[in-house]
């Protein structure tokens, strides 16, 4: 082995902090100069076993841990959880109430989409940006503060409908704040997304083909930008979304910069779905009483329930014996595929500089993967 | 007719799995009852003749009365819209892991599903490339999904309850204040 062999291939470890993901996650690479040979994840650090402490709380208890499985968007969990118990328990939701979950879903995604296009114009070091996206999204958690009191965790979709109706004056307050995202998106095109260093940087960086997407299982935003119209909200319809009227963005490229276009385009779609929800949304109860929560039994049966998350399919598999807890709930995040083997398979041949970047356009959750 | 696409599909699928049962369990989801040894053959219908191409999850359910293990995998087809969830039941091995066959060769997705089972209910699926703990890098224990683990149990084996009364607890419990 040559002198220049010697040090030109080493392994470097990364994480668990670093700029290129929303949690604590962290690779074990092997590099070659700049070169990226390989890339193995290791996750744990944020495995908190929620999947076994849900079977031992009893169901409405575990509204308050579900949640939690991911931070930036955590509404999709609850929406979940609330549904696959009433399909196996057969319990009606009132009509409001489903418009009113739809409406938290898609602040939900709004919050987390400009999180993650802040995050993924900061891995750039454009570090202006994701503080004008950050006090942006703000505008939307002071709205989940005043309809449920949390303001990154809401435990407000019970099973049977939502915890409490709209407070005086809400709906009004709802379009002031899309009014306001509305206007801020042409700053960010300016100051980002048309960016000329910005697309320099992204542009070719981390390329999905359309084969490749499907292969790989990849989902949501980043198989959109695939090329592949798919979203759980158009193929596999829950809540109210087969009444309104919006569209799938997608792109073709399958780069960095095409999946943060798709994000970009689906906050103007989510804009819409809020104003079209606020505009139609019809009154009436918003909670079907469920059985004593201390006492309930729910039916033997099994369910498989899936939303269309931020960052892609979600889906819960939760299995009753007719006990009073879940005798099994599955969480499939979406960042199982694309934190764990599309990162691994998309890092390999990469540079060492473009790493986060790739890291952040996936919108990997690591929370999700480790539950 | 009510379920006229889901019927069709059933249809043709009962055709090549006449041991198989099919259920629809609501619009869009189908459900799936096989023999162990088949389901490898059915997957790979499923991929390259049904155009099952997202394979959305595999579950693992622990029935520890049967002395089984319920694996459930979920796939999804694009065009038709529709959700097939394949159950087959394995033997629970009391000591050891389980044994299945792997689907990663099939299914990239599968790698990480089989994995987590694998670490979190102790099933091996034979043939996969990487088996490796991921999660839980430094237990030693038993599987920890499995029914037979119970979570308060190992917390009391493995902490140390202290009883927690300094000296300014008990003045005030004496004055009159705090809990009581």
């Amino acid at each position: 082995m040559s002198k220049i062999d010697e040090v030109r291939d080493y392994e470097l470890f990364i994480g668990p902090n670093h700029p290129g993901i929303e949690g604590n996650f962290s690779f074990k690479m092997k590099l070659q100069g700049d070169k990226i040979l390989s890339a193995k994840t290791d996750a744990g650090y944020l495995h908190r076993g929620f999947e076994k402490l849900m079977e031992e709380r009893l169901f409405i208890q575990n509204i308050a841990i579900v949640c939690r499985i991911c931070v930036p968007d955590p509404d999709p969990n609850e929406n979940n959880y609330a549904r696959a118990i009433e399909e196996i328990a057969g319990i009606e939701v009132p009509e409001r109430a489903h418009w009113i979950r739809t409406l938290v879903l898609e602040l939900s995604r709004l919050a987390s989409h400009l999180f993650g296009l802040g995050g993924h114009v900061a891995t750039t070091g454009l570090y202006a940006f994701p503080n004008w996206t950050i006090a942006d999204r703000d505008r939307i958690m002071e709205l989940f503060e005043e309809l449920t009191g949390g303001r990154v965790y809401h435990i407000y979709q019970l099973p049977g409908g939502v915890r409490r109706d709209f407070p005086d004056g809400f709906e009004r307050r709802v379009l002031d704040v899309m009014d306001y995202i509305e206007s801020r998106l042409s700053d960010y095109d300016d100051l980002a997304i048309n960016n000329s260093l910005f697309i320099k940087r992204a542009t070719g960086i981390g390329v999905i083909t359309k084969e490749q997407a499907i292969k790989w299982g990849v989902t949501g935003p980043n198989l959109r930008a695939c090329g592949v119209a798919a979203d759980v909200r158009k193929d596999d319809p829950y809540e109210v979304y087969d009444k309104l009227d919006f569209e799938i963005p997608t792109r073709t490229e399958g780069d960095a910069y095409a999946r943060i276009i798709v994000r970009r385009k689906e906050i103007e779609q989510s804009i819409s779905i809020v104003r079209q929800i606020i505009d139609k949304i019809p009154a009436g109860p918003v909670w079907n009483k469920i059985p004593n929560p201390l006492k309930w039994k729910v039916p033997a049966g099994d369910a498989y329930v899936r939303t269309e998350s931020s960052k892609g399919e979600y889906a819960y598999y939760m299995v009753s014996d007719g006990g009073r807890n879940p005798y099994r709930v599955h969480v499939r995040g979406a960042s199982t595929t694309h934190g764990v083997h599309v990162l691994e398979n998309l890092l390999a041949g990469s540079r060492i500089e473009d790493a986060s970047q790739i890291m952040f356009s996936l919108d990997a959750c690591p929370p999700e993967v480790d539950r | 007719m009510e379920y006229a696409k889901e019927n069709s599909i059933i249809e043709m699928m009962q055709t090549e799995f006449p041991e198989a049962h099919f259920t629809v369990k609501k619009e869009r989801r189908i459900e799936v009852k096989m023999p162990s040894g088949r389901l490898y053959d059915f997957a790979v219908r499923m991929q390259k003749k049904w155009n099952f191409l997202h394979l959305s999850a595999i579950s693992c359910v622990d029935w520890i009365d049967d002395g089984e293990f319920e694996l459930v995998y979920h796939f999804w087809n694009y065009d038709e819209k529709v959700l097939v969830m394949a159950k087959i039941r394995i033997p629970r091995e009391e000591e050891g892991d389980s044994h299945f066959e792997t689907i990663s060769n099939l299914w990239q997705p599968a790698k990480f599903f089989e994995r987590d089972i694998h670490e979190m209910f102790g099933v091996y699926f034979d043939g996969s490339e990487d088996m490796e703990r991921f999660i839980l890098t430094d237990w030693t224990g038993p599987p920890p999904m499995r029914k037979d683990f119970i979570t308060r149990e190992f917390a009391l084996n493995f902490y140390h309850y202290r009883e927690y009364e300094p000296q300014w607890l008990k003045d005030m419990m004496a004055a009159g204040e705090g809990n009581e």
